[in-house]
Parts: C-alpha cells; sequence; structure tokens
C-alpha cells in the first residue's frame, strides 16, 4: 500500500477512535454521573418516607427537619425565616401550616426553634412539631 | 527534584516543538531530487526518529518526578499504584496519557520506514508526521497554565496553542535549515545550493508571519497570566518572563541580520555556512528561550502571587493632581518621547542616513523621558502591590478602629484628619498610597518623621485591619457628598461587607445580594424609630417587589430584637442579632445618629444615605423614589474589590 493511503487511513483510524472513545468513555462517565446524583435525590426521599412512616404517617408522606427564627404568627400560618430545609426548600422566609393549631401556643414572635414538616410536596408540607432551639 | 522535572520538561518540550518544525521545514523545503538534498532528508528523518524516543523518555521521567512530587514522598516514581493513580485520576495525567499516545503512533509511523520515491507518498509521509507532531504538542495546553483560566478557557488554550505550534515551526524549521545550509555548503552540487537557497528563502518569509503570530499569542498569554506591571517585575513567573524577552532581542536582531544582509547574498558556499552557523546560533538561543519557558510552566502564574516591588519608587499619574505646575513638564516630556518614538520608526524604514536621525531619534527619547518622568515618580516599597491580607469587612474595620485608637490616635487624631501632630490620613499624599505602601509604613515606621514601626508590636492581621479602618476614615470623609438623592451612575462608595446573623441560624453577609438586590441597611433605636420600622414592615413586600432586601441592625446586639419589633404588623425582613456593635461602629461612620438607613445597590455600592437627626426619619415614598432610579440605570458599574487598594 503506497504511503499517503496509510497516512490517510491512519488519520481516518484517529479520528474514528476520538469519535469512538468520547462516545464510549465520555458519554458513559456522563450518564453515570447523572445517574449517581438521581439515585441520590431518591434514597433522600425515601429515607424521608421512612422517617415520616416510623412518626405516624399516611403512604406518600415524607418528612422533613428545618431550623429557624418565627418571625410571624397568624390563626393557622406561622411564619419562618429558616435555613435550608434539605430535600424541600432553600434557606428564605416562608409560611407553614400549623397542623396542630396548640403548636402556636408554646412559642413568640423572634423566638429561634427547630421544627418538623409532613407532606408530600412543598405546598402541602405542613408543620407537626416544633421547639425552642 | 524540581530541577530533574524541570530538565525532564525541557527536554519533552524541547524534542516535541523540534520533531515538528523539522517536518514542517522539509515540507516547505519540498520533496528533494538531489542527492545532497536527498542526504539531508533522510537525516533529518532519522533525526526525528531519535527525538520522539527522546520525548517518550523525557516524558515518562516528567510522569514519574511529578507524581513524587505530587504524593510529597519520592518512593511515589516507583510505586506503580501511585503512577497510575497520577495518570488516570488526575486531569494533567489524562492529558499526559493521551499526548504520548500520539507520540507513541508518530513512533511506530518512524519506525516503517516507507518507500517515498513517488512525490506522492513523500508528501504524505511527512505530512502525517507532521500532524501527528503538532497534535501531541498542542495537547500540551490541555494541561497547562491556560487551560486553568477561568472564564474564557477555550480562548485562553487557544492561543497557548498557537503560542506553542509556532515556536515548534520556527524552532525546529531552523534547526532543520541550520542542518541542510551545511549540507549544501559542504557540497560542491549547484542544484543541491540552489534547493537550499529557495528552502531558505521560503523558511524567511513562514518564519515572518510566524513571529508575529508568536508575538501576538505571547502578549495575549502575558495579559492573562501576568495582569499588571507589578506581576511582571515582583513574581518569580514574571520575572522569568522579562528574562525570555531579554533573550528574544539577539535573536530577533540576529534574524533581521540573516534576513536582510546575508539572504539576499546567498550564493557561494561561504555565505552558506556563514547563515548556516547564524541559524544556528539562533536555534541555541532559543532552546535558552524555551528554558524559560519550561521554567515558567512549573513557576505560580504571576495573577495568583504576590509581587514584591523590586524598586523604591513607581510611577503614577496620581502625584501630577496634588502638584498641578508639574503636569506641563510631564506633558512636554510625553510629547517630546513620542516624537522620538515616531522619529524611531521613521529611522527604520529609511535607506540613507539611518544612523543620525535614529541617534536624533532616541536623544528625543531620552529627553523626554528625563523632563517627563521625574514628576510621576513617588516612593514605593517591597510590598506596594500587596494584596490585603483580609477583606474590606465590618469586623476588621471595627477591630482596626479600636486598635487605631490604642495606638495611632495620640498622633493622627482621633479623626486621622491631622488633629494629632503627624500626618492627615484622609487626604493626599497617605489617601493616593496603595493599601500596601501603608501596610509597610505602618509594619516599618518612618524614624525621621517620628512614626514608630509597628511591624513587631502588631500582628499582621491587626495592621491589615488598622488600613481597612484609615480607608474607611477616608470613605467616611468624602462620603458627606452623598445626599438622600442618588445621583445616577455614580457609584464610587464601597459597601463595607458585614456578616447578617438573625438568630441561631447559619449567618449569611451582605455581599451574598450582589447581583441580585438592592439593600436597605436600616441602623436604628428603639423606641425612637418604632413608626419608621412599622412603616417598613408594612412596606416591605413593596420594597421586595421592587428587587430590595432591608436589613435592620438595631444598635445593640440582643437575641430579643425580632421580638421586641413587635409582631403587628410582622416584620418579616432579617433582623440582626448578633455582631450589631461592627456594623453600627462601621456604618455609624457614614451616618452617626440613632436612626440612619443606607441604600446600597445591586453592585455593592452605597448610593444613598438617610440620617435620622438631620432632617427626620425617611419617608417610605422617598425611600421608593431612589429605588427606583437604580433600577432605571442600565450600565452598571463592576463589582467593587472585596479588599482595599
Amino acid at each position: 500500500m503506497p504511503v499517503w493511503q496509510v497516512a490517510l487511513v491512519l488519520n481516518l483510524t484517529l479520528a474514528v477512535g476520538l469519535a469512538l472513545g468520547y462516545a464510549a468513555w465520555g458519554r458513559r462517565a456522563e450518564a453515570l454521573d447523572r445517574e449517581f446524583g438521581d439515585a441520590r435525590v431518591q434514597v433522600e426521599r425515601l429515607e424521608r418516607e421512612r422517617a415520616a412512616c416510623a412518626a405516624g404517617a399516611r403512604a406518600g408522606e415524607q418528612q422533613w427537619e428545618g431550623r429557624g427564627v418565627v418571625r410571624a404568627i397568624y390563626p393557622q400560618l406561622l411564619v419562618i425565616t429558616h435555613e435550608e430545609i434539605r430535600g424541600l426548600l432553600p434557606a428564605r422566609t416562608t409560611s407553614f401550616r400549623a397542623a396542630p393549631p396548640a403548636l402556636r401556643e408554646s412559642i413568640r414572635v423572634g423566638d429561634p426553634i427547630r421544627f418538623s414538616l409532613r407532606g408530600t410536596v412543598a405546598d402541602d408540607a405542613a408543620l407537626v412539631a416544633l421547639e425552642r432551639w | 527534584m524540581r530541577a530533574l522535572l524541570l530538565a525532564a520538561l525541557w527536554l519533552h518540550l524541547a524534542s516535541s516543538l523540534l520533531l515538528m518544525g523539522a517536518f514542517f521545514m522539509l515540507l516547505l523545503a519540498g520533496a528533494p531530487r538531489a542527492s545532497a538534498a536527498r542526504r539531508w532528508d533522510q537525516a533529518v528523518v532519522a533525526g526525528s526518529r531519535v527525538l520522539v524516543l527522546l520525548a517518550l523518555g523525557s516524558g515518562i521521567v516528567w510522569l514519574l518526578v511529578r507524581t513524587a512530587l505530587f504524593e510529597s514522598r519520592a518512593q511515589a516514581a516507583l510505586d506503580p499504584r501511585a503512577v497510575l493513580r497520577a495518570v488516570l485520576d488526575t486531569w494533567p495525567g489524562f492529558v499526559w496519557l493521551a499526548r504520548h499516545g500520539v507520540l507513541l503512533v508518530l513512533a511506530a509511523f518512524l519506525a516503517t520506514r516507507p518507500d517515498v520515491g513517488e512525490r506522492r507518498n513523500w508528501i504524505a509521509a511527512r505530512a502525517e508526521a507532521l500532524l501527528l507532531a503538532a497534535l501531541a504538542l498542542a495537547l500540551v495546553s490541555g494541561s497547562s497554565h491556560a487551560a486553568a483560566i477561568t472564564p474564557g478557557t477555550l480562548r485562553a488554550v487557544a492561543v497557548d496553542v498557537a503560542h506553542l505550534v509556532g515556536t515548534g515551526l520556527w524552532l525546529g524549521g531552523l534547526v532543520a535549515l541550520a542542518l541542510l545550509l551545511r549540507a549544501a555548503g559542504r557540497d560542491d552540487d549547484a542544484e543541491a545550493r540552489a534547493y537550499a537557497v529557495r528552502a531558505a528563502r521560503r523558511f524567511s518569509r513562514a518564519a515572518l508571519l510566524v513571529m508575529i503570530v508568536l508575538m501576538a499569542s505571547g502578549v495575549m498569554n502575558a495579559i492573562a497570566q501576568v495582569e499588571s506591571i507589578a506581576g511582571l517585575a515582583g513574581t518569580t513567573h514574571g520575572r522569568l518572563l522579562l528574562a525570555k524577552l531579554a533573550v528574544l532581542v539577539p535573536i530577533l536582531v540576529l534574524a533581521a541580520v540573516n534576513r536582510t544582509r546575508i539572504l539576499p547574498a546567498l550564493s557561494g558556499p561561504d555565505a552558506m555556512r556563514r547563515l548556516a552557523a547564524f541559524v544556528a546560533l539562533e536555534a541555541v538561543l532559543a532552546l535558552v528561550l524555551l528554558g524559560l519557558a519550561a521554567a515558567m510552566t512549573l513557576t505560580t502564574p504571576a495573577r495568583h502571587g504576590e509581587p514584591v516591588w523590586p524598586l523604591p519608587f513607581r510611577l503614577s499619574l496620581d502625584a501630577l493632581l496634588d502638584v498641578p505646575a508639574t503636569r506641563w513638564r510631564a506633558l512636554l516630556g510625553t510629547q517630546l518621547a513620542t516624537a522620538g518614538v515616531v522619529g524611531l520608526m521613521v529611522s527604520f524604514l529609511l535607506r540613507r542616513r539611518r544612523a543620525p536621525v535614529l541617534a536624533g531619534a532616541l536623544a528625543l527619547v531620552a529627553v523626554g523621558a528625563g523632563i517627563g518622568l521625574p514628576p510621576l515618580v513617588v516612593d514605593a516599597y517591597p510590598t506596594t502591590y500587596r494584596r490585603p491580607l483580609v477583606t474590606y469587612h465590618a469586623a476588621s474595620i471595627a477591630s482596626g478602629m479600636a486598635t487605631y485608637h490604642e495606638h495611632c490616635a495620640a498622633c493622627h487624631g482621633a479623626a486621622g484628619a491631622g488633629d494629632g501632630t503627624l500626618a492627615d490620613l484622609r487626604s493626599p499624599p497617605a489617601s493616593r498610597r496603595h493599601a500596601g505602601e501603608l501596610f509597610w509604613l505602618v509594619s516599618h515606621g518612618t524614624p525621621a518623621r517620628g512614626m514608630p514601626a509597628f511591624g513587631g508590636r502588631l500582628a499582621e492581621r491587626r495592621r491589615w485591619d488598622v488600613i481597612n479602618f484609615i480607608r474607611l476614615l477616608g470613605a467616611a470623609d468624602a462620603s458627606r457628598t452623598i445626599g438622600r438623592r442618588v445621583e445616577p451612575d455614580r457609584a464610587w462608595l464601597v459597601a463595607p461587607d458585614f456578616t447578617v446573623a438573625v438568630g441561631p441560624m447559619a449567618p449569611g453577609a451582605l455581599r451574598d445580594h450582589r447581583g441580585r438586590r438592592m439593600v436597605l441597611v436600616v441602623l436604628y433605636t428603639l423606641p425612637g424609630s418604632r413608626a419608621r420600622m412599622t412603616e417598613l414592615a408594612r412596606s416591605y413586600d413593596v420594597l421586595w417587589i421592587m428587587g430590595v432586601e432591608v436589613i435592620a441592625v438595631p444598635r445593640h446586639a440582643s437575641p430579643e430584637a425580632i421580638g421586641e419589633l413587635g409582631s403587628s404588623p410582622p416584620v418579616l425582613f432579617p433582623v440582626v442579632t448578633d455582631g450589631n456593635a461592627d456594623i453600627v461602629a462601621t456604618y455609624g461612620m457614614f451616618a452617626p445618629g440613632p436612626h440612619a438607613e443606607l441604600l446600597v445597590d445591586r453592585q455593592g455600592y452605597i448610593r444613598a444615605i438617610w440620617e435620622g437627626a438631620t432632617g427626620g426619619m425617611p419617608q417610605a415614598a422617598a425611600v421608593q423614589a431612589q429605588v427606583e432610579k437604580l433600577n432605571e440605570e442600565k450600565s452598571p458599574p463592576p463589582f467593587p474589590d472585596d479588599h482595599v487598594h
């Protein structure tokens, strides 16, 4: 085979090798990264569900823990400035429904608290327990 | 160990560059017909076989030494697991693997010794070798300093690749050309000489182009990695670059002589041998240059280094602000020097009477510099361009304030305004000095003027704290021009950062809002501020929608601060309950009095100040009107630096 043909084949092999290398290795690494992230989110969700079940919740409900400061107290709602609630909300000020209304009797505005939320999504998460921090 | 790393890197780079340039030169000269040219072609290919083995060998040594340095134990170099980790688990290792894979393919290709009798085959064989060598070389950039630049990684790497490949074409071409000229000069073969002359002329044209690319990419690389004159003169990386430029000058002179004097008169074997010697000398200098470049890749880039200024002075345009009379002098000097530079350029274009024009131009530049530069000279110290150890933060400023009152106020006065016996710290020249210069003066004192040295008495952090406080003194003095109305597009007063601690939660910071929201910093005292705080609580949702966060800071820290504001209407903005003293001490300098509000724009500059003591409490509508003005601004200034200057 003349050299110019060898050179051509060699270049083609290089190009194909690079493409295959990316397809086989680079893309798989990306996919694995994504799968790993998904799996971790799922594990966290299952753990919250198990915690909720252990605390006597209905099927499908999850439980979240948070820390914050009470900013306002209404008959049905508590407004809380809180740190990040893992798996639910970033750090911000949020109003939560207080499931047992008696919860609000033990606290005043400005109190630092730890609290537990239960629900299926952020919109229906309700306070089920709180204590002074 | 580092010397070995440098030697291996130099050998690896040199052989990779020579390899690539050799094949470039072969292709440039064209398929050889004369026997001497044929022998040269064979010799270059034989040499490149050695070069590729050298590149592979030195590459392996480099990897082993780097592994040992990476794991900081010498035995790691011979531990297969450690080496494997370095190759497979690090980015430079991965790039190394790709590069040496390509070199291995090249070595195999060169080892086949194919029949290249036909012109087409000769071109294919040499071009393939050039391509592989260029690929291996370009991959070096993948793990260079350029690859660490973000954002704009791709651009930086492309510039670096251009620089590397350009160097390869030039350096490798030079060496191969020197060999050809020597071979042609020895032989009494007219055809071979004609071939060599043609090759030299083609290379000369190509080299001019390559040199332009090299300089452009070199300047772009330097701007990205060195950034400043201080970095150039004050860090190892920058000084290596200066040394590199110093070696470049004789190379360019040699190249110019070759191109303009020897090349046009290239006929006899003598001229050819002389050109061969000159070209070889140029190549040797280029290899020295390469050593400096290799050392540069092993040092921290200047932009990350702490520059140590080597001169007792620096040039500063600010110096002209204080003595208006010197402006004319500086202006005259620069005009003369500019005329001299124009004269220099003209002298290069002239064919006759070049020497007198050149001398006159140089004299003009010298006289211009002599007249224009002295007024710009100001004192400088080794730490002039040091970056402060601590950021411009309320905690640092408050600590600096305490230190200042303890050690400095006796002489400089409580306000630092020359109310003591020593210098006024708020106005020039003190206010125009770099923070690094103040650091030097605080540390070493100026015994002649009675300023003691605090280097031994105050820890480094505390000295930087004092400098932050001195900067605040100046800023607070200047801030009196900032009123209750936002001046459009005039942002200059940097808001010192502070910690926002609400209850026992993880604290945030003022700067967390940069680029996102404006911040209304409210310093308040109960009960005087109660009415305004109630109004703020009511209008908070409107302010929030307008893009404003409110941060309320009671004058005294208290865990009960939120509760004390009451629950009707509910107060939903952050109320700082810890570290208030630092914030009040710092922001109180801008606005003393029991109640004050400062509007900080999205970039982190204070744009309006309301002070309760003068003119009563601010009205909600007035604040919102100023917020609207900020929302209308189209071109925000850049974010302020986290450190003082």
